[in-house]
């Protein structure tokens, strides 16, 4: 009776094994598609997040508020001291309150003579609010409260008003998750804001240092310094340009020994990250209007001076008797177009 | 069903407690994996089949929720249930220590696990770097949350584990 109850036993034990070693081939399998793209889950995707995000948004919403009464407790705790030293600091502004108010005079005036106007806004941007972040040892990703329904999509560009944080890789009606500049998965479009250098590579997220970004693929011999800023080429679609991303903050050889590889500090301060915006569409600049260029004297072209001197030539079929006086007239008009363009 | 119904309520709540609150405290963006200490205690109150049926469904969960490698979790937690399901037939469930001093033991495994499928997916990194960084924090992390999440998943045992 016992022989056949473990004969039973192992048979079911058996079973589960082989069952589990399927589970986990599958699995195994998902894995190395899904890493390069070839199987999705959208349909999951959206119903996950649909389900966590009231969840989500309720526990960051208590969250903030036990941050909110702990800091204030805090306050009130270092109250004396602080106290203290905001009357020191008061007599400190005071004083340089009227530098300020000098300065901001000075200021208001070489504002006026330059001419100077505030640039252009270039990007339509979404405010959202972080409320969560994947812990995950592996990836960066963190979760906003904003989704399709207020225009925020896919592969849309992230920034605070610092940098550029990352981009949006789902977007759900609500929410929508955004991969960060240090996921080793995210690849970014830099170059070199120094003028003399702009150096041009790829920003990625580094696993052995999480909190700080690499820049990649710098020809050894190019100008990348301690202290360069880097910010976004524009290649690629994604990132607009002109984003800042970070400074170098450390040079290495890579592992082939023909390449560098830039350590950079990003703009943003990912572990203080509350509040972004999410660029929905960005315009290029404006162009400057074109300016005719300097032309050597003799050899001066100008397509207005030019149609007087068709039309001239014309009426000079219809009136045979004046040639040499449409000549004259056409040299006359060339000289004023030139004059004109320059 | 009504015990169905409130590990999958537990489990949303944790995945939002890591997700929302745990980051205000996290080091160098590392915290707990609430996920996996619930996994490791269902497993040790369970047993193997209700261990690696729980690490799939957690493990699932969150590769869709968070955005990360689609199927890493769910390999490593259904693995990691079965194996510690395995081991609690042979000791006494209701002891408290064991699950706990155990966490750190899975979080281990399951730190290497992810590390050799990151290599396999062609990722290189620094290990022992890496380790400093990341595995050392998490294994704190993980000490001072485990007795909570586990003391949850029995009172949930205990309460709606009978019935069922």
């Amino acid at each position: 009776m016992s022989g056949k109850y473990r004969r039973n036993n192992n048979k079911g034990t058996g079973k589960k094994i082989l069952i589990l070693i399927f589970v986990l081939i599958s699995l195994f399998c998902i894995i190395f598609f899904a890493a390069r793209g070839r199987f999705k889950v959208p349909v999951a995707q959206q119903v996950v997040s649909v389900v966590l995000t009231p969840f989500q948004g309720a526990i960051s919403w208590v969250g903030s508020q036990l941050n909110y009464v702990t800091s204030n407790i805090w306050e009130l705790a270092t109250m004396h001291e602080q106290n203290k030293m905001l009357r020191n600091e008061v007599e400190q502004l005071r004083i340089q309150n009227l530098h300020a108010s000098e300065y901001d005079a000075e200021n208001q005036r070489l504002r006026a003579l330059l001419g100077y106007k505030q640039t252009a806004t270039q990007f339509d941007l979404v405010a959202a609010r972080v409320i969560g972040r994947e812990s995950a040892t592996w990836s960066s990703v963190i979760e906003i409260n904003r989704g399709t329904r207020d225009g925020v999509d896919v592969d849309m560009a992230v920034v605070t008003e610092k940098g550029l944080v990352g981009h949006v890789i789902e977007a759900g009606p609500t929410s929508a998750k955004v991969q960060l500049l240090l996921d080793p998965r995210s690849s970014v479009g830099t170059l070199v804001q120094r003028a003399d250098s702009r150096v041009a590579g790829i920003v990625e997220g580094d696993m052995d240092n999480p909190t700080m970004p690499r820049m990649v693929n710098i020809p050894k011999t190019s100008d990348v310094d301690e202290g360069d800023v880097v910010v976004t080429s524009g290649f690629g679609g994604i990132y607009p340009k002109g984003l800042n991303v970070g400074t170098v903050a450390e040079m290495r050889n890579d592992e082939g020994g023909l390449l560098k590889i830039a350590v950079l500090e990003p703009a943003v301060d990912f572990q203080k990250l509350e509040d972004v915006m999410v660029i929905t569409a960005s315009r290029e600049a404006p162009p400057e209007p074109l300016k005719t260029p300097m032309q050597t004297p003799g050899t001066e072209t100008d397509p207005a001076a030019q149609a007087a001197e068709q039309a001239a030539a014309a009426n000079g079929d219809a009136d045979s008797s004046s040639d040499s006086s449409s000549s004259s007239s056409s040299d006359g008009s060339a000289d004023s177009g030139e004059g004109s363009a320059q | 069903m009504k015990n169905a119904g409130a590990t999958a309520l537990l489990v949303i709540i944790l995945y939002a407690l890591q997700t929302s609150i745990l980051p205000l405290i996290a080091y160098h963006g590392v915290t707990a994996d609430l996920m996996l200490l619930f996994v490791t205690s269902t497993a040790f109150l369970k047993g193997a089949r209700v261990g690696a049926l729980s690490g799939f469904a957690v493990g699932v969960l969150q590769d869709i929720a968070s955005g990360t490698f689609l199927g890493v979790n769910a390999f490593t937690r259904v693995l990691i249930g079965f194996c510690v399901g395995k081991f609690s037939d042979q000791v006494f469930k209701e002891q408290v220590f064991l699950p706990v001093f155990a966490s750190l033991l899975v979080t281990t495994v399951n730190y290497f696990i992810l590390a050799l499928l990151m290599i396999l997916l062609g990722y290189r990194f620094n290990l022992m770097g890496h380790m400093q960084y990341t595995l050392l924090p998490m294994l704190i992390y993980q000490l001072a949350f485990a007795y909570p999440v586990h003391h949850l998943a029995y009172e949930l045992d205990k309460r709606y584990g009978k019935k069922a």
